[in-house]
């Protein structure tokens, strides 16, 4: 007889049995496997012992019962679709979850609201208009990961257990940008279409790896290098203790994304071509998106430290930090094994400087011979 | 130059960062609050000729460890290398002993942004970006050179 699923017999059976454990004595269990704990506390690697360390390439089933377990035939198959473990999978990824849990900060309690002082005008306004950015794009890096998190097979759960880590940063993230935007009287700025652009080609992506390239490696490394310039542009404490609290979660973020590539790359080649092409697209839109007046000028004007300075140094205000961030990403992406320099999509002006700039044709060349002789 | 505290041994020496660590076990609070850390993290000093002096500094968990300094670099396989001119990392330590702490211009992190006066190096992205994942506890490291910092067996 069955209610909702369940065996109401077998419930019935259990009814007569003593209660011994006797149902365990043939469980395959490691009895005897005794995990050690490490000096900062029992960690998941510490507890990567014996068959439990094992983590299958291809789990034989797709149940929540835990890895390890023992797994009657008649759990209900639950539908996941990331059954493979290079879809998801970083050889950092058991490091980062601990860290992520260690390194977990309060936007109420750790960031000095309290020294916050009436700023300039024009400061306030791009102080606000970026937080009002940063604000929208990073809970995508929470959605992300909160779409696929149940399609993911449960013999990964380290994986799914650092995606649920990324998602609390990001809604910090979220939390701390808005909390700064409507902190000083400021408030929210503007959004904009190509910003919300980028975050649905994330979103709707086809792919755990599409999505992952895109944003791991391709738009948290923008932002991550963002972060470390925030540190600079801030306009007061509040502000630089904010970026770089921000900037070590991130950081994690894209470590994971940099390692999660490389693992996939290397137990399949053939993938390159189509990461190739998710970065192309992503960097066609990333190239508009850091171009926007609502992205460009906030930066621009906070970098120089006035409206005034910034129209004087231009672009120049921030060359540096493009030159930096447009490296440290091309440097990634040949750690995870892709070398983006041959085809990169991002505006020539954009990689002027960079190692992916196109070297001078002949007639530059000559003329800048010419300059020097 | 010496940019100590008078409290605190010449910057830079093995005595330095010595007791920038001693001050680690003293607030290890604050220290388990920020997370751990874990971080194989070289410091290297060059001077005007371009000779290079190199610190070597393990984040391990909660603690930090002085390897104090190092006869080359390569043995300490470093995960990243904070590298700049002398004059750069004792304006560093003059700005953080004035201020309590290092002003918005003068932390790790602002200094070596743009690749100068100070930058951050490794042969692994990962390994760099270990600077950025721990840049906290790194910070609230240094800046304990502003604080009055007593020398291990010292007055």
């Amino acid at each position: 007889m069955e209610d909702g699923g369940a065996n109401l017999d077998e419930r019935d059976a259990g009814r007569d049995r003593p209660l011994d454990l006797g149902w365990l004595r043939e469980s395959r269990a490691e009895w005897g496997v005794k995990a050690t704990p490490s000096r900062i506390g029992l960690t998941l690697k510490d507890i990567a012992v014996g068959s439990y360390g094992d983590i299958p390439d291809h789990p034989p089933r797709r149940t929540m019962a835990p890895r390890g377990s023992d797994i009657p035939d008649q759990v209900p198959d639950m539908g996941y679709t990331i059954n493979d473990k290079a879809e998801v999978w970083s050889d950092n990824v058991m490091e980062l979850y601990e860290e992520a849990v260690s390194r977990q900060w309060s936007a109420t309690r750790d960031i000095p609201w309290g020294e916050l002082a009436p700023l300039d005008p024009d400061l306030e306004h791009a102080m606000c208009q970026l937080a009002t950015v940063l604000s929208e794009v990073e809970m995508v890096a929470a959605d992300f990961p909160a779409k696929w998190l149940w399609r993911i097979n449960h013999d990964f759960v380290e994986a799914k257990m650092f995606l649920c880590t990324q998602a609390m940063d990001e809604a910090r993230h979220t939390e701390v940008f808005r909390k700064r935007a409507l902190a000083n009287g400021g408030g929210m700025g503007r959004a904009t279409a190509i910003v919300e652009q980028f975050l649905k080609v994330i979103l709707d992506a086809q792919s755990y790896d599409e999505g992952s390239a895109l944003m791991h490696l391709l738009g948290e490394g923008l932002v991550l290098s963002l972060f470390r310039a925030g540190e600079t542009i801030a306009p007061s404490e509040v502000e630089k203790r904010i970026f770089r609290l921000c900037m070590q979660d991130e950081a994690r973020h894209v470590s994971y994304g940099t390692m999660h590539l490389r693992y996939r790359l290397q137990r399949d080649p053939s993938l390159a071509e189509d990461f190739h092409s998710y970065l192309d697209r992503g960097e066609e839109l990333i190239g508009v998106l850091l171009s926007t007046p609502e992205v460009a000028e906030p930066a621009t004007i906070l970098a120089a430290g006035s409206l005034e300075a910034a129209s004087e140094l231009g672009s120049a205000a921030t060359d540096v930090l493009r030159v930096q961030s447009i490296e440290e990403y091309l440097q990634r992406c040949d750690r995870a094994g892709l070398d983006r320099r041959g085809r990169i999509r991002l505006p020539d002006d954009m990689i002027a400087g960079t190692s992916a700039a196109p070297p001078p044709t002949p007639a530059v060349a000559a003329d800048v011979v010419g300059a020097r002789t | 130059m010496s940019a100590g505290t008078g409290l605190l041994p010449d910057f830079p020496s093995s005595a330095w960062f010595d007791a920038l660590v001693g001050d680690v076990d003293r607030r290890r609070k604050e220290y388990e609050r920020l997370g751990f850390a874990d971080c194989r993290f070289a410091v290297e000093v060059v001077d005007d000729r371009g000779t290079c002096r190199w610190f070597g500094l393990v984040l391990d968990g909660y603690d930090i460890i002085s390897e104090g300094e190092l006869d080359r670099l390569e043995p300490f396989a470093p995960d990243v290398v904070l590298s700049g001119p002398h004059a750069a990392w004792t304006e560093m330590v003059a700005n953080i002993v004035r201020h309590g702490g290092a002003d918005r211009a003068h932390t790790l992190n602002a200094l070596s942004i743009a690749g100068f006066p100070l930058s951050a190096r490794s042969p692994d992205p990962v390994g760099r970006d270990k600077f950025y994942r721990y840049a906290e506890t790194l910070q609230t490291l240094f800046d304990s050179a502003g604080r009055a910092v007593p020398v291990a067996g010292g007055h």
